[in-house]
């Protein structure tokens, strides 16, 4: 009666586990936006054609008024930090040496945006309101993928040509 | 006009941090077996309906609702699972009667958290599988995108979000039913290892296990029952858009609008002088200023400086989380909406111990459903 458990693992336990696999669909607007990253090395948004609000990722249909949306295009991935964290633990709880920043960065021209690591930049450094740049890999390694896009980092202002 | 409805029996499994002595359907049947006391029902012969609230990917089974009504006095009556929060299914129960279609229902919630080997993949399985789950990162970091967005807008700052986490584990040292009351410093909050910043270790709910079964009844059904009745005269729930690309960073729309339902319902057009205290949603320590904020009952911006004033202290004005929370009591899971109407209940009851409230009569609870959610849910309490 005294007896106390203090691991579940040590009795009366069964282990179990789900292999869960899937493929997602991504969609007509998301296959524009995942070709526009594979392609050409940009981002695409879509318009509501009732209300004029620019999407990104593009969508087939308004949140706000739910009327249809234009073509997808292009835009430049270009935006500005929204807002950031300085992640110190990965997925598995581990601590992350060094720390990896992710932020949310509101693409310029766009009511979107989309949460991405930030590179080539202190944390300390970072700021809400940072204007940052997309860097894709080589079109040669890209797979059609969010991850085709490494980080985004501060967008460097070249001084004028001389 | 509809019936009206009150809460006449609570009951829960003991809280803890881990629970290897009762597999998840018998930690149920105790929550059932007190509530079913409390209130003075027999479920096989009293309850009309039952209604869970459940997650399959949390419960580790593809058809959790299917092994709800055993264990809950159930079988071969009407049962249903809803997912979402427990205030969710607090609400259907309160429509099942005011519709007629019930007298007395029975809700139910859970955690069982110390089952799960991989909270973290299966956590971060909510997120969107082709914008952002790619990213592996912790589910948290959205916690920390959060936090630092909201004081940007509010400013609010990060050390008025230490002074909740201090509030709150020190008012879980007089709750019994609290696993992680402690005294700590604003100091040690500040000072703990990052996590996600601004967002530090000790900002973050650590997870516990829990059962809690509720008996709700229509006022035509009461007068046959032990249970001493609480009131609910106002609920409600909203949804934001899931898309990190639209939602509304830096304000909880969700609790408001949800708030404003069950407000209009209730008849309360100043939450803050016609409220006596509430239970708020303190998953992370910025989410209780953030969630003061948006119920209205104090205004934006204003929340971090009614800690520094005391205001939200169990001695305040507006004591918040005098339970001490999920920070203080453990996070619950679906189950966090009903502990927080526990909380409530024992209050209105005068039965809450070591924190009760001197004269309350009107209490809120307010719950939302985790990252990366955006879905609240409002529910008023009052004494009879």
């Amino acid at each position: 009666m005294r007896e106390k458990l203090t691991n579940p693992e040590h009795v009366r336990t069964w282990p179990g586990s789900i292999p869960v696999e899937y493929v997602y669909t991504a969609g007509v607007a998301g296959e524009a936006y995942l070709r526009a990253i594979k392609e050409r090395g940009r981002l695409a948004a879509s318009a509501c054609l009732g209300c004029g609000t620019k999407y990104l990722p593009p969508r087939l249909y308004c949140e706000r008024c739910f009327e249809k949306t234009g073509e997808p295009r292009d835009v430049e991935a270009r935006g500005t930090v929204e807002t950031f964290t300085v992640a110190h633990r990965d997925l598995e709880g581990r601590q992350l040496e060094p720390p990896v920043v992710y932020a949310f960065v509101r693409i310029d021209g766009t009511a979107g945006g989309l949460v991405h690591r930030l590179g080539e930049v202190d944390p300390g450094d970072v700021h809400i309101g940072l204007e940052v740049e997309a860097v894709f890999l080589p079109p040669a390694q890209r797979t059609g993928s969010i991850l085709d896009i490494a980080h985004f980092r501060p967008v460097r202002h070249r001084p004028a040509a001389t | 006009m509809p019936e009206r409805v009150a809460i006449v029996g609570v009951g829960h499994s003991d809280i803890r941090s881990i629970t290897p002595g009762l597999s998840c359907k018998e930690m149920m049947y105790e929550a059932a077996a007190r509530a079913y006391e409390d209130a003075g029902v027999n479920p096989r012969k009293d309850v009309d309906s039952f209604i869970c609230v459940s997650e399959d990917f949390w419960e580790g089974t593809s058809i959790y609702d299917e092994y709800v009504p055993d264990q809950l006095g159930g079988a071969l009556r009407p049962v249903h699972t809803v997912t979402g929060d427990g205030i969710h299914a607090l609400a259907c129960a309160a429509m099942l009667i005011r519709t007629g279609m019930a007298r007395v229902v029975v809700v139910e919630g859970h955690s069982k958290h110390s089952d799960m080997r991989t909270p973290a993949h299966i956590h971060n399985f909510a997120y969107d599988p082709i914008y952002h789950r790619p990213l592996e990162a912790h589910p948290h970091h959205l916690a920390g995108l959060e936090m630092n967005r909201f004081l940007h807008v509010t400013g609010n700052t990060r050390e008025q979000c230490g002074l909740v986490v201090k509030k709150n584990l020190a008012n879980a040292l007089l709750n019994p039913r609290a696993v992680y009351g402690a005294r700590v410093s604003l100091e040690d909050v500040l000072g703990a290892p990052p996590a996600f910043t601004p967002l530090g270790e000790l900002d973050i709910a650590r997870p516990a296990d829990g059962g809690f079964v509720m008996v709700v009844a229509g006022e035509r059904a009461i007068a046959g029952l032990a249970g001493e009745p609480v009131w609910i005269t106002g609920y409600g729930w909203c949804t934001d858009t899931p898309a990190l690309d639209s939602r509304q960073w830096g304000e909880a729309a969700y609790a408001r609008l949800a708030a404003q339902q069950a407000y209009r319902m209730a008849g309360i057009t100043d939450p803050f002088r016609e409220l006596d205290f509430a239970e708020v949603d303190d998953s992370f320590s910025y989410k209780e200023l953030e969630h003061l904020e948006a119920l209205r009952i104090c205004r934006p911006g204003e929340a971090g400086s009614w800690l520094e004033e005391g205001v939200t202290l169990p001695s305040g004005d507006f004591p918040v989380n005098v339970s001490g929370g999920s920070l203080g009591v453990g996070h619950l899971l679906e189950a966090t909406g009903l502990h927080r109407v526990y909380e409530v209940v024992l209050q209105l009851r005068g039965q809450a111990g070591g924190n009760q409230l001197p004269d309350v009569a009107r209490g809120l609870a307010q719950s939302w459903r985790n990252l990366p959610t955006t879905t609240g849910c409002v529910v008023i309490l009052e004494r009879a």
